[in-house]
């Protein structure tokens, strides 16, 4: 029973999936197929990978990623959470140490620098997560182990007569393997 | 123009493949690093039953002093800070190295840490949690720790902000957060090939949710690496205040031997010296046991070698450096304070702390040396005796022999302390062997990064 239950959260079921996926071994054969791919307007298509190939992120022309601002943000509101918090400490209980001023800006950068790395940190994971949209409870693509060994995987959603085309393209490019899911 | 600098760097840089074996493939790369993940033998349940027997004994010793008192610790006052607060200062050093290596010379594109990098990290996040207990062991009464954490009372309390000792509550928090989390996401793509693998269901359930669902599409690893870099830019200045704030506790007081401006760049050093140290003697016998020495080879143990070299002279300048200003500076205080250090009643312990951490490293300056794993370990076990034994000397002899010198004293551990200071390293050592058993210890994206990638180009 309650291997049952492991086995069921471990593999959730999948979902149905519309279009076609081509799997590769050689990089130079997928990133040339990425390139037919988008030229031929499927730009929703996704690469799976074991580890990101340069060529590919070229055929993709994949911008930064925003990950950087949301950080940045992060990093911003936790300089300015910790000092406030020092600043405010010392005006709603003020207790003079050691003859120092009250508000002391020096020792004070230092919680505040802290929770500047703390904060910006955080937002960091979160904004990698939010952005790369994880975690991934259930598939937007077919999966299969081999990507996480030495195989590259392109999924194009489509259906009908245009998977179709993108089977017959996906196989001049030298894929090993092309399924269509209808 | 894409933010991928890992994927730029491994297509720029031939020396990124340097260290890896020719014939490796990803497939087989796999298979011999996941094979790491499997029902432990013998030798392994041996090593755990010894380790948890003693910590146990640190377990029951903790809870005597919890239930008779902080008085059956060997402190005799002024030695407040006396075996304690020492362990404190040597887990926290020694958690310094996995971010060094990690996040620093992920900056400075040191390809070499692809392969150790995964275990520096490990070792981070246990020496942090290690060291965490000490603060809480020493104030006596462990329940009240949350006193140190910035929190609304109803007497409107906070703690003093200006104090290094609150300083420290924020640095190692902080560094305990950023360095898990780092930890975890470079887990993320590695955790994901061993639920590719993973037979057992609570395995798959394990890494399913460690990997968090990862596919390996382009937007995940476009994402993952452009986070990659700040985690990596932000711990880096980490490294260096942590530790630096450390010192501080010591150097903001007005103690012969404490107040200096040279405690921050020598404590990081320090740390960072100790830390290496305890990584080759964790690497050492992983890649022995589950025979890796084609994938964290000769070379990258010669590297790790060097940094310690490196950082051996450092320590020994800061020593040496420490004696000259008492010497040439105005304190007869602090001139006593090092004369009693190296002559008084400690001379044995600052000697042991000089010949391990100054004299016997300066072995590494012979390739052969460096190249030799057995001698590399015996060496890296001395040196962080030797690391143990400066933070003992800092804060022991500069108690002992306070500016009042009427008041000085001998302080000697108790059975207490020294069994809580064997569970601490057992309380690490619990965790390290649970780790290298059940998550991939070795990176196993970072290391196929440096792969000849299959083309058909090429291969035509």
């Amino acid at each position: 029973m309650i291997m049952k239950l492991l086995d069921r959260l471990a593999n959730p079921p999948e979902g149905k999936f519309h279009g076609v996926m081509g799997v590769f071994l050689y990089v130079d054969d997928a990133a040339d197929a990425v390139r037919a791919l988008r030229q031929a307007g499927h730009a929703r298509l996704s690469v799976i990978s074991p580890v990101p190939h340069h060529e590919i992120e070229h055929a993709l022309e994949q911008g930064p990623s925003l990950v950087r601002w949301i950080t940045f943000a992060g990093g911003v509101l936790g300089f300015t959470c910790g000092m406030s918090l020092c600043i405010y400490s010392v005006i709603s209980y003020p207790l003079v140490v050691g003859g120092k001023e009250l508000i002391s800006i020096p020792p004070f950068m230092i919680p505040a620098y802290e929770s500047m790395i703390l904060l910006g940190g955080l937002t960091n994971l979160i904004a990698m997560l939010a952005l790369g949209r994880l975690p991934h409870v259930q598939g937007r693509a077919p999966y299969d182990p081999r990507f996480t060994e030495d195989r590259i995987g392109i999924w194009v959603p489509c259906g009908g007569e245009e998977a179709v085309k993108v089977r017959e393209m996906l196989r001049g490019h030298q894929a090993e393997e092309v399924r269509v899911h209808e | 123009m894409t933010d991928n600098f890992q994927t730029v760097l491994a297509a720029e840089d031939p020396l990124a493949t340097e260290h890896v074996a020719a014939d490796m493939t990803q497939k087989k790369l796999n298979d011999d690093l996941l094979k790491m993940i499997s029902w432990p033998g013998h030798v392994w349940w041996t090593v755990f039953i010894i380790d948890l027997i003693i910590l146990a004994i640190g377990g029951i010793a903790l809870r005597n002093e919890i239930v008779l008192g902080l008085g059956v610790g060997g402190w005799t006052r002024p030695v407040m800070w006396a075996s304690y607060i020492t362990n404190f200062v040597f887990w926290v050093g020694i958690a310094h190295c996995g971010t060094l290596v990690s996040a620093v010379l992920y900056l400075f594109r040191s390809h070499f840490r692809r392969a150790v990098y995964r275990v520096a990290e490990a070792m981070t996040v246990f020496g942090v949690l290690t060291a965490g207990l000490f603060p809480l062991i020493h104030v006596g009464r462990p329940w009240f720790g949350y006193w140190l954490i910035p929190y609304p009372n109803q007497r409107n309390l906070w703690p003093n902000f200006r104090s290094p000792l609150e300083w420290d509550v924020f640095a190692v928090t902080t560094y305990l957060t950023i360095s898990s989390v780092f930890f975890l996401v470079g887990l993320i793509p590695d955790a994901a090939a061993a639920r590719d693998r993973a037979k057992h269901p609570l395995m798959k359930l394990l890494y399913q949710v460690v990997s968090f669902g990862w596919r390996g599409t382009n937007n995940n690893w476009k994402h993952y690496y452009g986070a990659y870099i700040f985690f990596a830019a932000m711990a880096t200045p980490l490294v260096f205040s942590v530790h630096s704030v450390v010192s501080w506790d010591f150097a903001m007081a007005q103690v012969p031997g404490w107040h200096s401006t040279l405690f921050a760049p020598y404590f990081v050093a320090g740390a960072i010296f100790s830390g290496v140290a305890m990584v080759i003697n964790l690497l050492i016998p992983i890649r022995k046991t589950f025979k890796l020495e084609h994938i964290v080879t000769l070379d990258h143990m010669e590297k790790l070698s060097k940094l310690v070299l490196l950082t051996s002279t450092m320590v020994g300048y800061s020593y040496l450096t420490e004696f000259f200003m008492a010497w040439y500076g105005p304190s007869k205080l602090e001139r006593d304070l090092f004369w009693y250090r190296a002559t008084g009643h400690y001379w044995w312990a600052f000697w042991i702390m000089f010949t391990c951490n100054v004299i016997f490293p300066l072995s590494l300056w012979f390739k052969p040396l460096r190249r030799n794993m057995r001698f590399l370990f015996v060496l890296c076990l001395f040196v962080n005796v030797g690391m143990w034994f400066e933070r003992f000397v800092i804060i022991v002899t500069s108690l002992a022999r306070p500016i009042e010198t009427a008041a000085t004293v001998y302080y000697k551990m108790s059975w207490t302390e020294a069994a809580v200071t064997a569970g601490a390293f057992a309380w690490f050592f619990m965790y390290f062997l649970i780790f290298v058993r059940v998550l991939p210890a070795f990176s196993i994206a970072e290391i196929k990064e440096t792969l000849v990638m299959p083309k058909r180009r090429n291969s035509a």
